[in-house]
């Protein structure tokens, strides 16, 4: 059974159609990386995923049952920016979610308790290199590394799925190829099932193991537009990577297996 | 090149950061020696002598009728009424802008009323105010909390709603529940930021304070002014204006001080 | 509150005060002024003062004037306090003041004045208030709310004195005039010192009760128009056009006739009350509408009893200036030659001379 389950989806703003009938099954330990220009509604797909906000029609099933109405610990998430706690330290910022967890009433713990999440916040810390910089301030890292603190918080309390929103989209390309690298070795280490939205084909090629893609149809001559469905649902073996250079070299805009990414404008943060 | 581009070496920005207060200094000489040439018991500018005279009165020597320190006395009752406003406009403001930032339903019911009782000049409903609180300490506490804490509501308010969105869904992520958000997430983010908001409503405080020292009271550095000011001792009002503004400087440097110490992450979190 | 506020003791509003006499800064007031063309007269709303305005909008102020062949600006203050800080640091070259607060502010501040007008004593004007209490004796031991440092205190002290008490046997609250009559209303307020229309205004209520006024001190709440006296002598056409508008217009204005009635209904209006409330005023305002006496009272010993006691309350109360030793630090001088003071320091001086012309018809 799948782990998620989107089935028949749509989404409106202001009566218009953003999404149409978005049919997905997620299976579970894959890697889906959604792609698609800007403003193809791949950052709102997300959002409902995360129950930040809801399908208009259609639903989606988390393990067989409907989404919980507000984010739960079950979908962790790691967005491109503000994605950590600027005033807690990279420990602390680890250690957070496990006192959310065992401190209902202060989301705070104390003594030994306390000490014990410390060391299991170091593990993690260690897991995404991040060792040296445990009594740090966000502020005082890199982007890079503010992004593998992310990872680490979000993944500490093991969720059912992680959606990562545009993570790496704001590095420069050695960090990236180095996250990306941690990315993969994580997934395989947790066995996790990933859904990532980005602009960048050749990331979602490299780290996904499914790609989806997302794509408005043209404008009518009266000025309609319908909402973007999904056009394209690569399944990626590895090693598949010579294979998307080629494609990215096909002409854009016509052609029913063009992939067209137009904009590096980034829907996260607007 | 440019002057945008052209800047003073350290010496010489020394020499600018002071010379407009060497300036004033100097200028407030000239006046006063001139007034007095014409008229020794000139009242409106008096020397640094006269000024330094009435100040060593004040503040050294012995009331004849209270055998207080008139200036220690002054000075130690007007920052208790303004420490006592401020600490309630600040406890309320905190209460409030928290929660009603936090939670829509709140926002709903109380914004757009906030927004509203902001803008009653409270010195407009003095005689209301008197009646509720009488014209004793109560009243002038009251009235620096009613000119300090809506603005201070108002502004935290802002703050919590400019958390970026993210935090609070990654919070919600990572298995945290209202009061936890509220604690973890969102008050402390907010104390260093509530400082800031407290430096900006210094200066109103210490307006409402003097305004209400002059309607009625006993004691206190507004007292103080506008008692004399009925006799133009400028002798004494001007060294008194001098100390208030120092006090309200300090102030302000202590309050920079404490944001940078206990809150450490804020400046490079203010800076992202 | 009522909309005819006095401002004749109305002080603590109007914060423009000190930046107004900052402008004037550099006009130093000279020793010896000179022989000029142009005065300005400055007067505040009071009952005993509104004559003024009117005189000027009637043109009466102007006829004098041109009759002396000068020119009388006459400015409204807002604000009674910051007038007499203006006319101290010069701005002014003659002010509408009561008898104290000659002697506290301009005298103190070296600025020799001379008193051409004796206008008007407060008769009742001024009050003690007592809730619930109708001996002046219950004063004792409570808290009064007081504008400190103006006339009230002075009647306070006068009435504490003639009771065989001092001014420690209360405690003074300095309350703003504007917010006295809302003050009365709070429980923790049980007495007050004030003026009116504020005393008819408090005494409306029937807790109120009035237990001292001054009434029982006639003649030493004087309400006088001073003029610089270096630029008196160098000037004294000026203060013939005064003195001779003043009482013209005196003359009107309490004839008994359509003409009197119709100027005291505008100066009620200028001082935001109607024909009632101006002579509700006017009744506890002893006007001398008689120049002759008005000069007679001027030259009697009983203003040099009145100017002692005065002298003694402003010096017990640390208003005649830093390090004085003794109520003697400024000279006050009589019609008659006699000097109060320091004699080679008369800063005070009250002249006849103006008014007995006035009452020689000689102007």
């Amino acid at each position: 059974m799948s782990v998620l389950a989107v089935r028949d989806v749509w989404k409106l703003y202001h009566g218009r159609p953003v999404l149409e009938r978005i049919n997905a099954e997620i299976g579970e330990g894959s890697f889906v990386a959604v792609v698609g220009p800007s403003g193809c509604g791949k950052t709102t797909f997300l959002r409902m995923l995360m129950s930040e906000e809801r399908p208009d029609r259609g639903a989606i099933l988390l393990d067989g049952l409907p989404l919980p109405l507000e984010p739960t610990h079950d979908r962790g998430v790691v967005f491109q920016r503000y994605s950590v706690f600027p005033h807690l330290t990279v420990l602390g910022n680890v250690v957070l979610p496990l006192e959310f967890a065992r401190s209902r009433r202060l989301g705070k713990l104390f003594g030994i308790a306390k000490q014990r999440a410390e060391e299991e916040a170091r593990t993690m810390l260690e897991d995404v290199g991040l060792t040296g910089a445990a009594p740090l301030y966000p502020a005082a890292l890199s982007g890079g590394m503010q992004q593998r603190l992310a990872l680490a918080q979000a993944l500490i309390r093991r969720p059912r799925v992680l959606l990562l929103d545009e993570p790496f989209s704001a590095l420069d390309p050695g960090t990236r190829a180095d996250i990306h690298a941690l990315m993969k070795r994580l997934w395989r280490e947790t066995q996790m099932t990933i859904v990532m939205v980005t602009h960048d084909i050749s990331e979602a090629f490299r780290l996904g193991t499914r790609v989806l893609v997302f794509e408005r149809p043209p404008v009518q001559p009266d000025g309609a537009q319908g909402g973007a469905v999904v056009t394209h649902d690569i399944k990626v073996h590895e090693r598949n990577i010579d294979k998307l250079q080629s494609r990215r070299a096909t002409p854009t805009g016509d052609g029913p297996g063009a992939v067209s990414v137009t904009s590096r404008d980034d829907l996260a943060t607007a | 090149m440019r002057l945008i581009n052209r800047h003073p070496n350290p010496r010489l920005a020394r020499v600018l950061t002071a010379s407009p207060f060497v300036a004033v200094a100097v200028v407030y000489v000239i006046a006063s020696t001139i007034r007095h040439a014409a008229n020794p018991d000139d009242k409106l500018l008096p020397t640094i002598a006269q000024m330094g005279a009435a100040m060593w009165r004040m503040a050294a020597q012995q009331d004849m009728e209270s055998g207080d320190y008139l200036m220690l006395n002054d000075t130690i009752v007007s920052l208790q009424r303004l420490l006592l406003g401020l600490g309630i406009s600040l406890a309320v403001s905190f209460a409030i802008g928290v929660s009603v930032g936090m939670i829509p339903y709140l926002k709903r019911l109380f914004v757009p009323f906030i927004n509203a009782f902001s803008m009653v000049p409270p010195l407009a409903i003095l005689p209301i105010l008197f009646i509720v609180a009488g014209i004793g300490e109560t009243a002038k506490v009251s009235l620096i909390v009613l000119g300090t804490a809506p603005y201070m509501i108002r502004d935290l308010i802002l703050r919590v709603e400019e958390l970026p969105r993210p935090q609070i869904i990654k919070a919600q992520t990572l298995g945290a529940g209202d009061w936890q958000i509220a604690l973890r997430v969102v008050v402390p983010q907010m104390l260093p930021r509530l400082i800031d908001s407290l430096r900006l409503s210094l200066g109103p405080a210490w307006l409402y304070l003097i305004s209400a020292e002059a309607i009625a009271a006993e004691n206190g550095l507004g007292y103080r002014i506008f008692l004399v000011r009925r006799y133009f001792a400028m002798d004494i009002i001007l060294p008194y204006v001098a100390w208030i503004t120092l006090l309200a400087f300090f102030a302000d440097l202590g309050l920079r001080w404490l944001q940078h110490a206990a809150f450490p992450w804020f400046a490079g979190a203010r800076a992202q | 509150m009522g909309s005819s506020t006095l401002s004749r003791q109305n002080f603590l509003r109007g914060g423009a005060a000190l930046a107004a006499a900052a402008a004037t800064a550099t006009k130093a007031t000279p020793a010896r002024a000179d022989v000029k063309k142009h005065f300005k007269l400055a007067w505040t709303i009071y009952v005993g003062w509104m004559p003024w305005p009117w005189a000027a909008e009637k043109g009466i102020v102007k006829k004098w004037a041109d009759k002396y062949g000068i020119t009388i600006d006459v400015v409204e203050v807002n604000d009674y306090s910051t007038s007499i800080n203006q006319y101290t640091a010069g701005g002014f070259d003659a002010l509408t003041i009561t008898n104290m607060d000659t002697l506290a502010v301009p005298a103190i501040g070296g600025v020799d004045s001379t008193s051409i007008i004796t206008g008007d004593y407060s008769n009742g004007n001024d009050a003690l208030i007592l809730k619930d209490k109708t001996s002046f004796d219950a004063v004792k031991g409570q808290k009064v709310n007081i504008v400190e440092y103006s006339v009230s205190q002075y009647l306070l002290a006068r009435g504490l004195q003639m009771h065989h008490m001092t001014e420690r046997d209360v405690k003074l609250v300095n309350t703003s005039d504007a917010d006295m009559a809302a003050a009365f209303e709070t429980p923790a307020v049980t007495a007050v010192v004030t003026w009116n229309p504020i005393v008819l205004q408090i005494l409306q209520d029937k807790k109120a009760h009035e237990v001292f006024s001054s009434a029982k001190i006639p003649g030493e709440i004087l309400d006088l128009v001073i003029v610089n006296t270096p630029t008196l002598k160098a000037n004294p056409d000026f203060a013939k056009a005064l003195v001779g508008a003043w009482y013209e217009t005196l003359g009107i204005m309490l004839s008994n006739t359509p003409e009197g009635e119709a100027a005291r209904t505008e100066m009620g209006k200028l001082s935001g009350t109607d024909l009632a409330g101006f002579d509700a005023q006017l009744k506890t305002t002893y006007l001398f509408s008689n120049p002759a006496k008005a000069a007679a009272f001027t030259r009697s010993g009983k203003l040099v009893t009145t100017m002692e006691y005065v002298r003694q309350f402003l010096f017990t109360n640390g208003l005649m200036g830093q390090g004085a030793s003794s109520a003697d630090v400024v000279g006050i001088e009589f019609p008659n030659g006699k000097i109060l003071g320091d004699s080679k320091k008369v800063m005070f001086r009250f002249t006849d001379e103006y008014m007995k012309m006035a009452a020689s018809k000689s102007l």
